[in-house]
């Protein structure tokens, strides 16, 4: 009988333990063991927001899709002065050569990318088929897609693009996603980025210093 | 944590040990208990709105002469507009408003409803006091939205425009020259020594052998800011920013010394925006005016990004360095970049849990 009676208490005492264990673990504030636990669980059920970045997109995009990335870049032939470049180049090229005849076109575009072993002008364009670039087994490259001609050595850089860790986001976070193309930051001719002054500077924090 | 810890040293005449009161369920009368013991007084919080939040706590004489005094003369002068014949319905609105202001309870544990009308109260008490038109929202966190940073040290060349950018959108005092972000330039090699580096450079960037990295509020998802705040006027949000209630902020600055980032700012003196730099577009949280006395930090752009806009620094940076997203959305490009990058924080060891990484090419 005594024996019973120490089970039933013995029942007791654990359940109230164990329901005690329990409602002091459901105060804790958060059940994960760090962030990436917790974006790793929570994401798992992630089905959209109403938030869209929509509106802030400029209208002038074009959809691209590469391998898994589908996003929106700037549209670039209506950029260009002086495209379509038939509209001036009717000759071909060839014939227009000759220094002595002709006036020298283009004078301010200077080539300072790689160097003269690796690349001139027609390393992307194409004198025959002025209008579109090519790449370098000699296939047309449309100007609005021109990161396939630099993605054919900077793979890495392509890489990083097409992922988002490299080069800019436009518009807002949300998706659509929104980017700048290589051009649009990259001079094709002179890619270096000149270095340049920072645009302000902290008087009162140099005050501070003092 | 409880009333037993006394901070003065009493004799024990009696010899009779005073029992230990525990306020917790399970018994445990250590310190596992402190944690258990802050949903009681919240949800005690809860049931208390305006004047209640404000007069029913335990405060010492002085503070409540104070209190008291402070809601006296609003009260006076709130009567007097109203009785007098000759104050214009105008004051007597501003009195009203300083009235129901003074009153009001903390932000985080208003209604959606209390929130619009705070929001409203400040236009309109804005619209009176200058006669321009500002936009207030009170928008709130978005379901399934957890905000998070990347930055590229490899992109960044100390330009600057960040900041720029951040100083103008969120209003920041021009006196002071208040900023919430540092680009510190480094020098190469040496790590992240930021005893050594300069947050003041004025020279052409990218300087030859150095390295830009810029810091700012990294909003932890354990915030030891949020935690040290004694009248709980800063909190993080449901997706995930940490911000402050400056209407309750007492400008202790427990926060300040908690942060081991060096992410919040103190406004000194009253913050000065001249009328015409003005960002009209504001959020409670964010980028609305703030007053002398009061902490402040980055809030992601609040106002900006529960819009869906990108952060004002991340659309400054000419570089791309910045990247910003919704860490829950699988395909998003911060998401990518803490999956396929070689991405770490500051002070990971503390335990904070920054949502702000850093990356190289």
């Amino acid at each position: 009988m005594i024996n019973k009676y120490k089970y039933i208490l013995l029942l007791g005492c654990s359940l109230i333990l164990i329901s005690l264990l329990f409602s002091c673990k459901s105060h804790h504030e958060d059940e994960y063991h760090n962030i990436v636990d917790k974006i790793e669980a929570k994401s798992t059920l992630y089905n959209g927001t109403s938030i869209s970045s929509e509106a802030y997109i400029e209208p002038n995009t074009i959809e691209i899709t590469e391998g898994e990335h589908t996003f929106l870049i700037p549209e670039r032939k209506s950029q260009i002065t002086s495209y379509a470049c038939t509209e001036c180049h009717a000759k071909p090229l060839g014939e227009l050569q000759d220094s002595t005849k002709y006036k020298k076109a283009h004078w301010n575009i200077k080539l300072k990318h790689a160097n003269a072993h690796t690349m001139n002008c027609v390393t992307c364009h194409n004198s025959a088929d002025m209008d579109n670039l090519k790449s370098l087994t000699g296939e047309a490259i449309d100007f609005n897609r021109s990161y396939n001609l630099c993605s054919q050595c900077h793979t890495q850089q392509f890489k990083d693009w097409k992922g988002g860790a490299h080069g800019k986001r436009i518009g807002g976070w949300a998706p659509p996603r929104a980017s700048l193309t290589c051009v649009n930051c990259h001079n094709p001719h002179q890619p270096q980025i000149k270095s340049k002054w920072p645009v302000r500077y902290n008087t009162q924090k140099e005050i501070e210093r003092d | 944590m409880s009333s037993n810890n006394k901070k003065w040293f009493s004799l024990n005449l009696s010899n009779r040990k005073k029992e230990q009161s525990s306020s917790c369920s399970c018994g445990n009368t250590s310190g596992q208990c402190a944690s258990q013991q802050t949903p009681e007084v919240i949800d005690n919080e809860q049931n208390k709105d305006g004047f209640e939040q404000v007069f029913d706590v335990t405060m010492d004489r002085r503070t409540a002469f104070k209190k008291l005094t402070a809601s006296l003369m609003i009260g006076a002068g709130a009567v007097s507009t109203s009785c007098s014949v000759i104050s214009s319905d105008e004051s007597k609105e501003k009195a009203q408003i300083d009235w129901e202001e003074q009153f009001k309870g903390n932000y985080r544990l208003m209604t959606d409803e209390e929130k619009q009308a705070t929001v409203e109260r400040l236009v309109r008490s804005y619209q009176l006091r200058t006669g321009k038109t500002i936009n207030m929202s009170s928008k709130n966190a978005e379901e399934n939205v957890l905000f998070g940073y990347a930055f590229n040290i490899s992109k960044c060349q100390g330009y600057m425009d960040c900041v720029n950018a951040c100083v103008e959108e969120n209003n920041q005092d021009r006196n002071s020259q208040m900023q919430y972000i540092r680009i510190h330039e480094m020098k190469e090699g040496n790590g992240f020594n930021f005893g050594e580096a300069d947050d003041n450079y004025y020279h052409e960037v990218p300087a030859e052998g150095h390295f830009y990295m810029g810091t700012q509020c990294f909003h932890c998802d354990n915030p030891p800011c949020t935690k040290v705040c004694p009248v709980k006027a800063t909190w993080k949000e449901d997706d995930g920013l940490v911000v402050i209630d400056y209407d309750w902020c007492i400008g202790c600055r427990y926060c300040m010394a908690a942060c081991p980032y060096d992410g919040r700012r103190f406004n000194w003196s009253q913050p000065e925006v001249p009328e015409e730099e003005i960002n009209k577009n504001q959020h409670y949280l964010g980028n609305r005016m703030r007053k002398k006395g009061v902490m402040e930090k980055c809030t992601f752009c609040v106002q900006r990004s529960r819009a869906g806009k990108n952060p004002a620094c991340v659309e400054a940076c000419p570089t791309g360095a910045r990247i910003f997203g919704n860490l829950l959305d699988p395909d998003s490009t911060i998401r990518w970049v803490l999956e396929n990058k070689k991405v770490f924080r500051l002070k990971e060891d503390l335990g904070t849990e920054p949502k702000f990484w850093y990356f190289m090419d």
